[in-house]
This record gives C-alpha cells, structure tokens and sequence, in this order.
C-alpha cells in the first residue's frame, strides 16, 4: 500500500469521526424533531463510508455493498417514520418540538 | 484517485457539518442532500458503483423530497423557530468541539505507529455483487422488505385520519 493510499483511508477515519461527532452533538442539543433527524442521518452516513472503506481494505467490496444496502434502507424507513411523527406533533401542538412527546398519554 | 477522494471528503466533512449547523431546515436538508452526493461519489471512486447509485438516489433524492414536504407542511415563522429553540446559541460550540476532536485524531494517527491493513484488490464484479445479494444475504432482503412494510405500516397509522 502507497504512503498517500494510506493518507487517505486514516483521512476517511478521521473524517467520518468528526461526522459522528456533529451528529451526536446536533441529538444532544437540538428539541427540533427535524433537526434531530438530519443529525442522526449526518451520523449514518459517516457509518456508511465506514462500511464501505472495511469493504474497499479487506478486498470484499460486494458483501460492503450488500450491507451499505441494508444500511440505506433502514435510514430511508426511519427517516419517514420519524417525518410523519414530526408532522403530527406539528399538527397537534403547532411546533416540532420533542419535549411535547412527554405529553404523550399510553 | 487520491486529491479527488481528499477534496471529496473535505466537501462532504463542510456539508455534514453545515446541515447540523445551519439555522434555516431548508438549508440544512440540501445540505445534508449534497454530503449523500458526495458520499455517492466517494462510493464511486471506492469501486461501490451500486452502493453509490443507491446513495445517490434513495438519500439525496428520495429523504431530501421528504425533507421539503415536511418543512413546507409547517410553514413556523422562522423568527419564532429560533426564539423557541435558541438553535444558534446551542450550536455555537460545534466548531470548537470538531476543532479539538480533530486535532487530536490527527496526532493520534501521526504519533501512534498504527497502520490500517493494505488494501486487497477486489476481485470482485457485478455478478459477484448479485450472487452476494440475492443469494448470500437473503435474510438481509427478507429483513428490508419487513423493515420497509413496518415504516408503510406505521406511516399509514400516523396519518389516519381522527373522527
């Protein structure tokens, strides 16, 4: 493996670590739903690029793929979700705000 | 291969951090559009075509026009969204959070004599890809279509119309 090769996956690490980092900060001090959801979708995509990268050193691209798949799936389904839930609140309460959810009855 | 991949990352670490940042949703959904773009290209370059296309269109097509419907479905004056959650305030320490992580990742990797593994050329094609995904990951497949019937399900419940 190249010097410069090298460089670049260690980049693509600390890349996808400070991702996660933003992610995680924008979860803990965001009540915006929305906002909530485009800091866990920052996140998921830094995993992402993680997938991929283990798929690109070990040789296995395919099988990275297949997961990447997986993984894009179930960002898509949770996002929807979590915008539906996100317009109902706004329906009833009139704001987005996730510490209208401790209203919640049940 | 190895500039492009530097300034993909670059553009897709201002991206990321910009739709965390932003004040404006809008602005911060097309954001967030741009680092999957990014990221497709990056897939790309790492010879993930599919995984790319996918990228490409599932989550900066598809989660960004859910993105807009939702913002244009609550049409807050923007005045109030930021006296309501202070959003600028709150985020203020972000830069200075990354800065510091960062730093530190980099002298970690400069000082620490550790190496990731050399990478393996892939000796694998498109139809390698498909015997993996239709065959090999089956339970994965079966999994989705249950994840996505979940979400249809549960969307339908969230919009059912009350008496």
């Amino acid at each position: 493996m190249s010097k410069m090769e090298a460089y670049v996956e260690t980049g693509m690490l600390v890349v996808g670590f400070l991702l996660i980092v933003a992610g995680c900060y924008c979860l803990i001090r965001t009540y915006h739903l929305l906002k909530i959801i485009i800091g866990v979708e920052v996140a998921m995509k830094a995993v992402t690029m993680f997938v991929i990268l283990a798929g690109f050193i070990n040789g296995k691209i395919a099988l990275a793929q297949a997961f990447v798949i997986t993984v894009i799936v179930i960002e898509v389904v949770v996002a929807v979700v979590a915008v539906g839930l996100a317009i109902n609140l706004y329906r009833i309460y009139g704001n987005m705000d996730i510490r209208n959810l401790r209203k919640l009855k049940g | 291969m190895e500039a492009v991949i530097y300034i993909c990352l670059g553009l897709l670490f201002i991206c990321g951090v910009l739709a965390v940042m932003l004040r404006s949703l809008l602005k911060s959904a097309i954001a967030l559009a741009g680092a999957s773009a990014i990221l497709a290209i990056i897939m790309y370059l790492l010879g993930s075509v599919w995984a790319g296309i996918f990228e490409l269109s599932v989550c900066a097509g598809l989660v960004t026009v859910i993105f807009v419907s939702a913002i244009s479905l609550s049409n807050t004056d923007k005045q109030d969204l930021a006296k309501l959650y202070e959003d600028a305030k709150r985020m203020s320490a972000l830069p200075a959070i990354l800065i510091i992580c960062g730093v530190v990742l980099i002298l970690i990797a400069a000082k620490t004599p550790f190496m990731l593994p050399a990478a393996v050329p892939a000796a694998e094609t498109a139809d390698n890809f498909r015997e993996i995904f239709w065959n090999h990951r089956q339970v994965d497949i079966w999994g989705q279509v249950i994840v996505v019937l979940t979400g249809a399900l549960t969307v339908v419940a969230l919009f059912k119309e009350r008496e």
